[in-house]
């Protein structure tokens, strides 16, 4: 059979190496025994879902996904850990002895969850991906997604009200 | 997938190619410049001894970096100090991709299996480009993050401490500075808020015009993103004996070397394409290759000040960098953002 | 494209926005103010106007606000009393309880508000994402309140293991979103229900069963049902007390207000049996697993916390029936419940004060002999909790108890009334420590620290016991007030 350009899924191809990306950074995080490895490996498997973005023609969401979790919040998983760290952290074992327990129930779970996805046939939105999607989301935050969109901004004022006062300088602790 | 994709798709992958290259080819001319610049702000000759005034110093460096032994010292994490050159020099590259360098497609004279090829005057033009140009400048920092760390030496670790706080800080009145403009254009799209600037004043109503204080602050964050005096914390020499880059020598220490030098060029591109009127000038419209020129002469302007500027002012101290940032900076941003929108709600609702 | 201003109905969130902008508020005096105490009466003018608002929008026919996000109908409003009355009694506690430990400052009162808010918010959520937003703003305030005393290794404990545990419990809780919202396209409550009921269920139903259970799991964690207690009596113990009031009440109450409109809007009517089945089992685990290990402890603040949890377990039945009647069992519960707990958590607290007790229950010795009336009102409050006539808790679990067998569900109150039988072990025990045994010899020189009761701690204590007799010998009044409480 003569080679078919045509016949290339580009987007297929895509997918899967963002599925690697995502999967294989998301198993590292768990499995790598050096802490400073396992936010790096956090920052690929972000960086697969910013991929899947991509092809759901959500640009925004994608390089928003990109500038607030690989740019800022990754980054500041690893500010901390240079931070607290020994500089080269030697590899530190990731199970207690209770793992044997959590085991079968986060495989039950993981069964459960395969077997129904698999099962279920998932409404599908005809809808073709409108073209402005910044418009579209301005409109949604102040339209119908209004109070969400205002509330988030008392979510964070908490957030950096209790952050703050958590971390303000030391007072020293009355017992051990 | 018909020829027609595949041919755009190899257009488009030579364009890569071709601003890639032309990308470091600007840069060894930077260095080259910034050394002749340097050198007669105090009062130097600058580098003089080979080629014509000096004209050949350039190559004579790449050859001294691209031969010198590789050297990787015995106490680094090896597989990320290796990668940490590529990831600082790869996102600097990477945000020239939605900058127009004219301002319609360049048809070429020759057709291939009979299409006509044309060229579009970028490699992507996204509707969310100015996000995307935060975003990628956002992934520079790993370059120089991941160096600091995996060079397992204190030195190097704080010029990457240094480095993460300092960028993250930057970003946030940067993108507020963009917002500014964003804000009067009303798209996201590099193209259209080039076109937006060429079409009212008679092709001259840049934004730096009615953005004059978002200009300035983006300019101060783009020296700090670029790492460029006198924001230049992550590699002082004199305190952290060059901070991230002391464990790097050779081709390596060039990438990063070549990284700050891109980042700081693409910037430019960006800086002039946002508030100085891209590739927009005197019959730009009708001539795309002026749009080139006009852009160009604008990008030299503002490298030209850059150094000017390293040449005029210290290094900052890092907590003085860091205040100027959250207590001037951002609430200047801020105040120029909101301010913007206000005088668009009243001018046009 | 014209920006089209939405209708909002911001009155009907009054409530909700009188709390968090006296939170603003509090922040900003704090910088003036020296005496922080000032700022807590100032978060008492703010939960009574939040009170006033919420009585006047009961007389007004519920209306969707903010496209159909949230509702102000009566079963949201008798949650915000519920809720103000607990944020107000813990902030009475507060005023008297940081005074003497340097922790009285204006964080406190502003988080306590905007934890109040979120409260409110997940109370009058009609949408899973407004849901959401409300729950992390409870729980984010919280985790911080927990941690407040810094100068206490186990109140660092108490925020981090809170909100680590927290932070997992919400992820359970987004995945259960998003399978819901997967399989019926909305996150709204209403829209999901309809979805099932208008035959779109059939094609769904395994999903929707999976997003169900991982949502219960994240509000089985908030309200501290087993198995996903685990978190409680270290928090309780390690959290300053008056947070502990707070919390054991609040967050409760949250967590069922939010769930039991889940279960009665979205999946009322099409998946009935799956969650009964669910609900009831956890019930049973739940007040069982609790008043078992309550019965271990020896510490009050670890006690009160398993039966905190106890108590999780028998509103629990009443929320099984699935029944109008069981809702407002289960209101009419958790406002007696938070009047009779957090007079508990009060004395407590005023024990605590100055050091003149731990929370040892050992040291409750001979107390009837030192302070016969705080004395009197915890042994109140135990029979109370107990649920013993003529007090509220008896009320309580009377109509909780009702709602199940009229819903011929008779065996889940029998294990109710056993479970209480069990609990009256425990709680009889602190009463059996404070007037059957004398109290521990001091030591020569040793002085008796006097146990003193300042203003505010006093006026909590005075308001839970009438409360909690008043309505014991007269329930109509919060029967009539839960009657009101129907879904808008």
């Amino acid at each position: 059979m003569p080679f078919d350009p045509s016949q290339i899924p580009i987007v297929q191809i895509v997918f899967f190496v963002m599925t690697a990306c995502a999967i294989g950074g998301a198993i590292g995080v768990v499995s790598s025994p050096n802490l400073f490895h396992s936010a790096l490996y956090l920052v690929l498997s972000l960086f697969g879902v910013a991929g899947y973005y991509v092809l759901l023609s959500a640009g925004f969401l994608a390089v928003v996904q990109l500038m607030v979790y690989v740019g800022a919040i990754a980054i500041l998983i690893l500010f901390a850990i240079m931070f607290a760290r020994r500089l080269m952290g030697q590899g530190e074992n990731q199970n207690n002895q209770q793992w044997w327990l959590s085991l079968p129930i986060v495989m039950i779970l993981f069964a459960v969850l395969v077997g129904v996805v698999n099962t279920v046939s998932w409404p599908v939105s005809g809808a073709e991906p409108t073209g402005d999607t910044v418009m579209e989301l301005g409109h949604a935050f102040l339209g119908s997604y209004l109070i969400p969109f205002e509330v988030v901004s008392i979510l964070l004022s908490v957030a950096l009200i209790g952050g703050i006062f958590l971390a303000r300088e030391k007072v020293e602790a009355e017992e051990a | 997938m018909d020829l027609e994709f595949i041919i755009s798709l190899i257009v488009q992958i030579v364009m890569i190619g071709v601003i890639a290259v032309a990308l470091m080819t600007a840069f060894a001319a930077m260095v080259m410049v910034e050394r002749k610049l340097l050198g007669r702000f105090t009062l130097r000759y600058g580098p003089n001894r080979v080629g014509k005034y000096g004209s050949l110093q350039i190559i004579a460096d790449m050859f001294k970096l691209f031969f010198k032994e590789e050297v990787i010292p015995g106490h680094v994490e090896r597989t990320v100090y290796l990668m940490a050159p590529g990831l600082a020099l790869v996102p600097a590259l990477m945000a020239f991709a939605v900058v127009p360098i004219a301002g319609a497609p360049f048809t070429l004279p020759f057709q291939i299996m009979g299409t006509p090829i044309t060229i579009n005057p970028w490699i992507a033009n996204v509707n969310v480009g100015v996000l995307y140009i935060l975003a990628i400048g956002s992934l520079g920092t790993y370059g120089v993050i991941l160096g600091g760390w995996s060079s397992n030496n204190k030195y190097s670790l704080l010029g990457g401490l240094r480095t993460s706080a300092q960028m993250l800080s930057y970003e946030l009145p940067m993108g507020l500075a963009m917002l500014s403009a964003i804000l009067i254009v009303g798209s996201m799209q590099l193209t259209n808020i080039v076109e937006f600037q060429a079409s009212y004043l008679g092709g001259f109503f840049w934004l730096i015009l009615v953005q004059p204080v978002a200009f300035i602050v983006f300019y101060i964050c783009a020296l700090a993103e670029a790492g460029r005096s006198p924001f230049d914390l992550p590699e002082t020499e004199n305190e952290l004996i060059a901070g991230f880059s002391t464990e790097y020598g050779g081709m390596k220490f060039g990438l990063f070397f070549a990284a700050e030098y891109v980042h700081m060029i693409v910037v430019s591109f960006i800086m002039a394409t946002v508030f100085l009127g891209g590739w927009s000038g005197p019959f730009a419209q009708q001539a795309p290759f002026l749009g080139i020129g006009y852009l160009l002469i604008k990008v030299a302007f503002i490298l030209f000040t850059m150094i000017w500027v390293r040449a005029s002012i210290p290094r900052v101290r890092f907590d003085k960098l860091m205040k100027f940032c959250w207590k001037f900076l951002l609430p200047v941003s801020i105040a120029n953002a909101a301010a913007t929108a206000l005088v668009l709600a009243v001018l046009f609702f | 494209m014209p920006i089209e201003i939405p209708t909002l109905n911001i009155a009907a969130l009054t409530p909700f926005l009188a709390v968090t902008v006296t939170a603003f508020v509090v922040m900003f005096f704090e910088l003036f103010v020296n005496d922080k105490r000032i700022l807590g009466y100032l978060s008492l003018l703010g939960l009574a106007v939040a009170a006033i608002s919420s009585v006047m929008l009961l007389g007004v026919s519920p209306a969707p606000a903010f496209q159909e996000m949230a509702i102000s109908d009566g079963y949201a409003l008798v949650l915000n009393l519920i809720f103000i009355v607990t944020a107000a009694l813990s902030i009475l506690i507060s005023l008297s309880y940081l005074g003497d430990r340097a922790l009285q400052r204006g964080e406190y009162y502003a988080l306590l508000l905007f934890s109040t808010g979120g409260m409110m918010l997940m109370g009058a959520a009609t949408d899973l994402i407004v849901v959401f937003m409300g729950l992390e703003i409870m729980s984010i305030a919280l985790y911080v309140l927990a941690a407040f005393n810094r100068r206490k290794m186990g109140s660092g404990e108490a925020g981090m293991k809170y909100f680590i545990l927290g932070a997992f419990a919400s992820a359970f809780f987004l995945y259960g979103v998003a399978l819901v919202y997967g399989a019926t396209g909305s996150t709204n409550l209403s829209a999901i229900g309809n979805w099932f009921t208008s035959g779109g269920g059939d094609l769904t139903d395994p999903i929707a069963l999976v997003g169900l259970s991982l949502l219960l799991v994240g509000f089985a964690f908030k309200i501290a049902a087993v198995p996903f207690q685990w978190w409680t009596p270290d928090v309780y113990q390690g959290a300053p007390t008056s947070v502990t009031a707070f919390m054991s009440v609040g967050a409760k109450a949250a967590g069922f207000a939010a769930l039991v409109r889940l279960l009665m809007v979205s999946f009322g009517q099409a998946f009935t049996l799956d969650w009964q089945i669910a609900v009831a089992a956890l019930a049973v685990v739940t007040m069982t697993g609790g008043n078992i290990a309550a019965l271990a402890q020896k510490d009050i603040k670890r006690m009160l916390a398993f039966s905190s949890i106890a108590h999780a377990g028998y509103i629990l039945v009443g929320v099984v029936p699935g029944t109008i009647d069981g809702v407002q069992a289960v209101l009419f519960y958790l406002m007696g419940y938070a009047f009779m707990n957090i007079g508990a958590f009060a004395v407590v607290a005023v024990l605590e004060h100055r050091v003149a007790i731990s929370s040892a229950i050992e040291e409750y010795a001979g107390l009837a002999a030192r302070k016969p009336l705080l004395a009197a009102a915890m042994l109140l409050f135990m029979v109370s909790l107990t649920g013993l006539p003529p007090f509220v808790g008896f009320w309580g679990k009377l109509y909780v108890f009702r709602a199940a067998v009229e819903a011929n569900m008779s065996w889940l109150a029998v294990v109710g009334v056993i479970n209480s039988a069990i609990s009256a072990f425990y709680y009889l025990g602190v009463v059996v420590q404070m007037y059957m045994r004398p109290a521990a010899a001091t030591e020569d020189g040793e002085e008796v620290v006097p146990i003193s009761l300042s203003g505010p701690v006093t006026i909590t204590l005075a308001v839970a016991v009438i409360i909690t007799v008043i309505l014991g010998i007269w329930p109509t009044p919060l029967v009539n007030l839960t009657s009101l409480a129907v879904f808008g």
